[in-house]
């Protein structure tokens, strides 16, 4: 398939030369700004001045030109190759294994020569300095190079030669006798050759391809590459193919092309006595062209991968839309759905375009008019669905979805008035994945669609309707209707749904109405309505907790999670010891209840006091005094326990832990915990209160009959103490040495010579001393500023001593 | 025609190669598009990326054509695995696996590339036609892998497939990705996910005898 992405427009016609002999032909030319060098058959370099002017104002352009100048350089043998090298003002020239390079302007002559081998010169204004020499197995015919990599022709392969390493890889056989090795870099290590059988083929520097090859016509004499489109010639034609897809886009015909090259983006083809230039249609006008053969894709592939020189982002972006847009509407008619669905979203197209395919579906106070110049040239659905139902249908759930699916944010959606009827008109039978819609969009007419919802019976979408629009009452009203199955709708999700809307409900005295009517039904989920607000919610009146707790008396589970919540979560500032208080003697009536009743299970019973011991262990804000008359009383004397802890009543805690309780674990445990945090004197005297219990042993018994388990209790205290000692200290004998072992792991040598330059100055180092940081750098001592912290990389090296 | 994304670096390459007219284009076509259409002959190769889990794989046909030879052992170049397709039905194209391809491949590749034959064209080989047999193929393949380790594979590199019923094809690549790149247990339940349901269950259950001993 064909594009135009080239016209061919004469640049020159017939050279002018000093002698006007029919011989002479156009072997090779260069091209630098407006300067044309051109190298003949005959030796000579001409010199002309070619000027791109624009016809009108259209897009056409021609070329001036004006002969500036010619040089023969009398060894009467062809001029093989000619390079402009702007930078230096020189030229260079190729004639017989010889390079010259003459002044650009007054064309005059230095020489170097060529030899065998493949050799790199860097080229100066005057000299060539010779940098380097490869070896190669067979003289080199053509070169390519990027960077420190030559790709070269031999005479029966290529291959991709690396100066710098002398690295030769050898990439495929080819030919070159028979047909003309042609190398083109065309972008960073990656270039194009012309391969056997008339391929195209791609070579990275790594010598490898990653592009497949594209396929030429016989015989191609020169090549180059404009981004998008690798140009090519041969004989009688001009191809054009895209490096995107490798196939040929265009063909010009063109007798005795010799030359062809890419300068600076403009292109120029000589054929023997004549140049002209190919001059690039508009990317734009080539897409349009795509779009109107319906090739979408190579359109947009054309259009991603365009030249966008002369473009900011936001203006191809907007030019790129459209075209998307276009294409859009073209896999629209072809009956590509998915593809159009995907475009139409990509592009952002006026909601309204898509519309007002479908007819009489935008309102009539609606006034849209399709955009100029059009986007497509459909009337609507009818014309496209060509009276099939089956069609049409698809196109009509096609735009349901396409809504549901943007979510009211299309460009141009807002504008549609009262689009909920657009919507309802078509969808009459799509009604779940309108809810989202519906939910999120405040442009549905209220009245009209709360009708039309009643009627379908839609009764939760209703309330979205409701709640979008503000009318949140009315949408909770509704909502406790289908929780008490008054009307029914299975889409909505339940009492949940309610309890978290109102907790994100900043209309409080609302909040108030319909908080009975919850908790009564749940009271454990219900108190999320006070526990879950949102954070950022500012305080008011109406939700202090005061007022709360109050009222959730009679909600016995739901008070105790606010308290909680009041306690462990919010951690008030203000008032703590009222909610701490209260909710300890919750907690505390909650286990005397159950103490009271017959039959309690054991795990219920722990359950309740271990809540209770929990918080009186936690909490230090309650009141102590008013707990402990109540604990007392029931002889609940782990609890006392923690409460004559809090009163600093340590004797007493402990002795009701090991004369009633006897469980002398919690007694160490009690002096642990008490003690944490404070100093040692103080866990001495707790353990001494402990120690009381000696006075437990039977006052007859003898000294003697304890003695012995004394000793050898402190004994085994003293042995247990040591040995750990001696485990700790041999612990870090262990821990020296490997460190020690790390040390010699990690040491090596530093070389210091005439070489070595400090690596914060960069000056060499005049004195014997230097500094050298774990990581390798190496500075002088003046420039180690830090020395735990690297001055090059900012590494932050340990700062603890072993 | 598709248009792969050039820039991105494969993380895989795999090319196919054989004698011309096996059916390379045929299988590859089968496993990018699903289905089985028409091919023109392969001029000098062809190129298709591949999504598998989190990486890319390059897929290249090759031209079988002799007078392409010294390209395919270009393309060779960097290849993790090597598919060698035969004929099945044509004695000969097994032939030329053992004296132009293999030897093309182990000249091009690194030690560790996977070669698995492929003995294409199934649908049309009748049992008592066939010149090759299955063990003959499968110690073959074998001896040309001298350096995998088999521990990991779940049978001999050697696979008779039909492009034309979709039967082991997408096996093959399963197999080499299952060696060259395997998934963790997480990217491949998403791949899972991702896949699009155009495999035809009818037709890739229809299990050759010969296939179902496949281990060694
Ligand atoms: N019956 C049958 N024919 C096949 C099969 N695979 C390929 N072919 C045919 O074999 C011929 C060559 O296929 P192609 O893929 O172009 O071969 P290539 O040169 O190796 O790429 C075509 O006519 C295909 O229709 C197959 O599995 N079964
Ligand atoms: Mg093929």
């Amino acid at each position: 398939m064909s594009i135009k992405a080239f016209d061919l427009v004469p640049a020159i016609e017939r050279i002018k030369l000093m002698s006007d002999k029919a011989k002479t032909q156009i072997e090779c030319f260069d091209v630098c700004g407006k300067n044309l060098y051109i190298g003949t058959n005959d030796c000579f370099v001409i010199h002309y001045n070619v000027e791109e002017r624009p016809v009108g104002n259209g897009p056409k352009v021609v070329f001036h030109n004006e002969k500036q100048g010619h040089k023969y350089l009398a060894v009467k043998k062809p001029v093989i190759q000619i390079k402009a090298a702007s930078a230096l003002n020189r030229i260079m020239v190729l004639i017989d294994n010889t390079l010259s390079l003459l002044n650009m302007f007054d064309l005059e002559i230095c020489v170097a020569l060529k030899k065998k081998q493949i050799q790199v010169y860097t080229v100066t204004e005057d000299k060539l300095v010779h940098v380097k020499d490869v070896h190669i197995s067979e003289p080199a015919i053509s070169v390519g190079v990027d960077g420190s990599f030559v790709c070269a022709a031999l005479l029966s392969q290529y291959c991709m030669i690396n100066y710098e390493t002398s690295h030769t890889q050898d990439l495929f056989p080819f030919d070159s006798e028979h047909s003309k090795p042609l190398i083109k870099r065309i972008s960073k290590e990656e270039f194009l050759l012309s391969g056997p059988s008339a391929l195209g083929m791609f070579v990275t520097s790594d010598g490898i391809s990653q592009r497949p090859p594209l396929q030429w016509s016989e015989n191609i004499v020169s090549m180059t590459y404009v981004h998008p489109y690798i140009v090519a010639m041969n004989d009688e034609f001009i191809t054009v193919h895209s490096i995107l897809d490798q196939q040929q886009k265009q063909a010009i015909p063109f007798q005795g092309g010799t030359y062809l090259g890419n300068f600076d983006g403009k292109l120029f083809v000589a054929s023997g006595r004549e140049i002209y230039a190919l001059v690039p249609v508009a990317w734009e006008k080539q897409v349009q062209a795509l779009l109107g053969d319906k090739r979408v894709t190579e359109a947009l592939d054309l259009a991603k991968n365009a030249n966008k020189a002369g473009l900011t982002r936001d203006k191809f972006l907007k030019i790129f839309k459209r075209f998307q847009q276009q294409a859009a509407f073209i896999e629209f008619s072809e009956g590509h759905l998915e593809e159009a669905m995907d475009l139409f979203k990509n592009s952002q197209v006026d909601v309204r375009e898509v519309i007002s395919l479908y007819p009489r579906l935008l309102p009539s106070n609606c006034n849209f008019t399709r955009s100029v110049p059009p986007l497509h040239e459909m009337a609507d659905v009818n014309q496209l669905s060509r009276g099939k139902e089956d069609l049409l249908k698809e196109y009509k759930q096609f735009l349901c979805t396409y809504l549901a699916d943007i979510k009211g944010t299309g460009t141009g959606y807002k504008q549609v008035r009262n689009r909920y009827s657009v919507v309802k008109t078509i969808c009459r039978d799509r009604l779940p994945e309108l809810i989202p819609l519906i939910a999120v969009d405040t442009g549905c007419d209220l009245k009209d669609s709360v009708e039309w919802l009643e009627k379908y019976k839609r009764y939760n979408a209703l309330g979205l309707l409701y709640k979008v629009h503000g009318e949140h009452d009315k949408a909770l009203a509704l909502w406790v209707k289908i929780c008490n199955s008054e009307v029914e709708d299975e889409s909505f999700e339940g009492i949940n749904f309610i309890i978290e809307y109102l907790a994100n409900l900043n209309d409080h005295e609302l909040v108030w109405k319909y908080v009975d009517w919850v908790l009564s039904k749940d009271q454990e989920n219900g108190v999320r309505i006070f526990t879950d607000r949102p954070t950022t919610e500012p305080p008011s009146e109406r939700m202090r907790p005061d007022t709360v707790i109050d009222y959730l008396h009679r909600f016995p589970i739901a008070v105790i999670t606010y308290l909680e919540y009041l306690v462990f979560q919010k951690k008030l500032e203000v008032e703590k010891e009222k909610y701490h208080t209260h909710l300890a003697v919750l907690y505390l009536d909650a286990v005397l209840k159950l103490i009271k009743t017959n039959n309690v299970k054991k795990e219920e019973m722990d359950k309740a006091r271990s809540k209770l011991r929990y918080i009186l262990q936690m909490s230090n804000l309650y009141r102590v005094q008013l707990i402990l008359g109540k604990a007392k009383e029931t002889e609940m004397h782990a609890e006392c326990a923690i409460l004559y802890g809090k009163l600093e009543e340590h004797d007493k805690a402990l002795r009701i832990l090991v004369h009633k309780l006897k469980d002398f674990g919690a007694a160490e445990n009690y002096c642990l915990v008490n003690s944490h945090g404070k100093d040692s004197s103080f866990r001495k005297r707790l353990f001494h209160i402990l120690l009381s219990v000696l006075q437990s042993l039977p006052e007859n018994w003898s000294v003697s009959l304890v003695s012995q388990f004394l000793n050898r209790a402190i004994r085994k205290s003293m042995n247990n103490s040591r040995t750990t000692r001696i485990e700790r200290m041999m612990s870090r004998g262990e821990n020296l040495q490997v460190k020690q072992n790390i040390i010699e792991i990690q040491k090596e040598f530093v070389t210091m010579n005439d070489d070595r330059m400090c690596a914060v100055c960069s000056r060499a180092f005049n004195d014997t001393a230097f500094v050298r940081y774990p990581n390798g750098v190496v500075t002088h001592v003046h420039c180690a500023k830090n020395k735990h912290i690297c001055p090059v990389t900012g590494k932050l090296f340990s700062t603890k001593r072993s | 025609m598709a248009t792969p994304e050039i820039k991105k670096k494969a993380d895989l390459k795999v090319i196919i190669l054989g004698e011309y007219s096996v059916g390379k284009t045929c299988f590859v076509n089968r496993y990018i598009e699903g289905k089985f259409g028409k091919t023109e002959a392969t001029i000098g190769a062809a190129f298709f990326l591949k999504q598998w889990g989190p990486y890319n794989v390059a897929v290249w046909d090759t031209a079988g054509d002799e007078r392409f030879s010294g390209l395919s052992s270009f393309y060779c170049r960097n290849a993790g695995a090597a598919i060698l397709a035969f004929d099945l039905c044509i004695e000969n194209t097994f032939e030329t696996l053992k004296s132009r391809f293999v030897p093309l491949v182990d000249q091009a590749t690194e030690d560790n590339c996977l070669k698995v034959i492929v003995g294409t064209k199934l649908d049309l080989l009748e049992p008592s036609k066939r010149k090759v047999t299955v063990d003959e193929a499968r110690k073959y393949s074998r001896e040309i892998n001298p350096n995998i380790e088999y521990a990991k594979l779940k049978h001999d590199p050697y696979f008779e497939t039909s492009s034309l019923q979709g039967i082991n094809v997408d096996e093959v690549f399963e197999y080499i990705f299952g060696h060259c790149l395997p998934l963790s247990d997480v990217e491949r339940i998403k791949m899972k996910n991702k896949t699009r349901g155009t495999v035809d269950l009818g037709e890739s259950t229809a299990m050759t005898p010969e296939k179902k001993g496949g281990c060694c």
